[in-house]
């Protein structure tokens, strides 16, 4: 679904942000992305939406290479791409319903589309009861909830989320996580930036470290570093206080563990 | 993908109304300018039909008599050619002046004619226009000429002035223009800048670039219109206000506005010419907006 194939991309010709980068990811899969502050992860966020282009090497994006694609086709390839920042970027005079109904407006689909779909996704992101309230009165996770909706309610192919958690506790986080982890159930791929380290561990899921735009670890079933890494092997069941803390529809822990062996972690 | 009509004007009109203030303004500037360009259009259809005869320095018409025989209008031709006060001499044959009549003479007066009843006619220029008595003198009464007109000290004077005035519109218009074209450029990049968010979320879901952009050339389109039919009111209230739909009669044909007056047609023309130019600046300042501050 992406391949990153010696991908370098260095801003005003000095600052590297991403250096010789070659990593693959299948569709369907959930990967973190990891590393400090200032490591690439967001500048590799914004080549897979092509708000940048790489210096060298060459990406491909759903079948397609983005490095080739003319200015006019972007908007289509973004079609196939849903995108959640920190910041939730919602639209403050624009209720929940209109929030995410805005998404699919733009691109033109039709009423009786937004008026079956809008719904659909509020249910599945749990917002049903506030679709009519502003983003204002909602709380953070409500907030980045309504994000989560819009970036999905035309399917995309891929969910690509920046700091998702950002700015949430860790309770909420977990909420968002869990949100996150059952759009992936349903065939996207999802990939998700954080230096979120508790999430990461909890979650267990394939993990790709930068560390000055240069890639030091891809790790199937990974944790957020080796520290944490050591702890975790300590603590025993690594996805237990996911299920266990977690309120609302439960992720189904089986299918959870099922899905892991088969990607022969 | 297509983009709906009436999102782009929702969108357009919302923008304007938010931003009422600059909008108002830029609308004035446009009015204010077109008006002027339209004011200068008319002065110079005026001044075309009261001076038709006198355009491209035109000094002398040496009337040639109806019954005039080939020899004699030969004859008068060269002498006109050869004397040393004419610059250039152009022929106009019965047809030109039958039609120049009827365009110039009231209704009546040339309704009662034909074309073998007009003369035709040597258009000279004089290499110094205040030596027409001379030639006038010169030439009436020489075999075939009916008779010889100059243009009075007047008429250039009436011509001068026209000119200057016009070119004194046009170029304080060109002016007012160019500053409605930035008044609308500022309102459309306060109203982008306004609606950043939406942008921005309407490029990340996918947005083409022409849904983003439309609305905001719309709006500048909006104002070029709005402002060019102020202009096509002044221009209109103009044209009837001061008299120039007029039409000639023999009793009026001394005033100067009579004289100035024109078709309907004209009127339209010059209307049209405002219209475009208004929707031009519009869409040009609107334009140089979206691309400098619209990052799609």
């Amino acid at each position: 679904m992406i391949t990153f194939q010696n991908v370098t991309k260095t801003y005003k010709g000095t600052t590297v942000a991403l250096r010789d980068c070659t990593v693959d990811i299948d569709k369907g899969e959930f990967v973190f992305l990891v590393g400090p502050s200032g490591s690439g992860k967001t500048t590799f966020i914004r080549l897979l939406l092509r708000e940048e282009v790489p210096d060298s090497g060459r990406i491909w994006e759903a079948g397609r290479e983005i490095g080739q694609l003319s200015k006019w086709r972007i908007p289509y390839l973004r079609r196939n791409i849903g995108c959640v920042f920190q910041d939730f970027q919602l639209l403050p005079n624009k209720s929940v319903f209109e929030n995410v109904a805005f998404a699919l407006e733009v691109i033109g689909r039709p009423k009786h589309v937004i008026a079956t779909q809008v719904p659909q996704v509020l249910d599945l992101v749990g917002l049903t009861k506030k679709s009519e309230n502003l983003p204002g009165e909602l709380s953070g996770g409500e907030q980045q909830r309504v994000a989560v909706a819009r970036a999905f309610v035309n399917r995309p192919l891929i969910l690509l989320a920046d700091e998702p958690t950002g700015n949430l506790d860790p309770k909420t986080s977990l909420g968002i996580m869990r949100l996150l982890d059952r759009i992936n159930r349903t065939g996207t791929t999802v990939v998700v930036a954080t230096h979120d380290a508790g999430m990461v561990d909890q979650m267990r899921r394939r993990v790709i470290e930068l560390d000055r735009g240069t890639l030091v670890r891809d790790q199937a079933r990974g944790v957020y570093g080796v520290d944490s890494a050591v702890a975790v092997a300590g603590a025993g069941s690594p996805t237990g206080s996911l299920t266990e803390e977690a309120p609302g529809p439960a992720v189904d822990d089986l299918e959870f563990i099922a899905q892991q062996r088969r990607l022969g972690a | 993908m297509p983009v709906s009509a009436g999102y782009v004007a929702r969108e357009a009109t919302s923008n304007l109304w938010r931003n009422r203030l600059m909008t108002v303004a830029a609308i004035l500037t446009v009015a204010v300018s077109l008006a002027l360009v339209g004011s200068a259009l008319l002065l110079k259809q005026g001044a075309t039909t009261a001076t038709v005869r006198w355009q491209q320095g035109v000094n002398v018409i040496v009337w040639v008599d109806p019954g005039a025989s080939g020899v004699q209008n030969q004859a008068v031709h060269s002498q006109l050619m050869q004397d040393p006060l004419v610059k250039t001499c152009t022929y106009r044959n019965q047809a030109y002046d039958y039609a120049e009549a009827k365009r110039l003479l009231p209704a009546q007066e040339v309704a009662a004619t034909q074309q073998s009843d007009y003369p035709s006619s040597y258009r000279c220029a004089l290499f110094n226009p205040s030596e027409a008595t001379v030639v006038k003198q010169e030439f009436t009464g020489k075999p075939g000429v009916n008779s010889v007109e100059f243009q009075a000290a007047q008429i250039r004077t009436m011509q001068n002035v026209i000119h200057i005035l016009q070119w004194v519109f046009l170029s304080v218009a060109v002016v007012l223009l160019l500053s409605a074209s930035v008044l609308i450029l500022n309102t459309i990049r306060i109203a982008i800048f306004a609606r950043r968010r939406e942008v921005s979320v309407m490029k990340l879901v996918g947005a083409t670039n022409w849904f983003i952009r439309l609305p905001f050339m719309a709006e500048g389109l909006i104002q070029g219109i709005i402002g060019s039919a102020v202009a096509v009111l002044v221009v209109l209230g103009l044209y009837w206000g001061i008299g120039l739909n007029t039409a000639k009669t023999v009793a009026n044909q001394g005033s100067l506005i009579a004289q100035m007056s024109m078709s309907g047609w004209e009127v339209a023309g010059t209307c049209i010419v405002v219209g475009l130019v208004g929707i031009g600046v519009g869409v040009v300042g609107s334009a140089f907006a979206v691309r400098r501050f619209l990052d799609v």
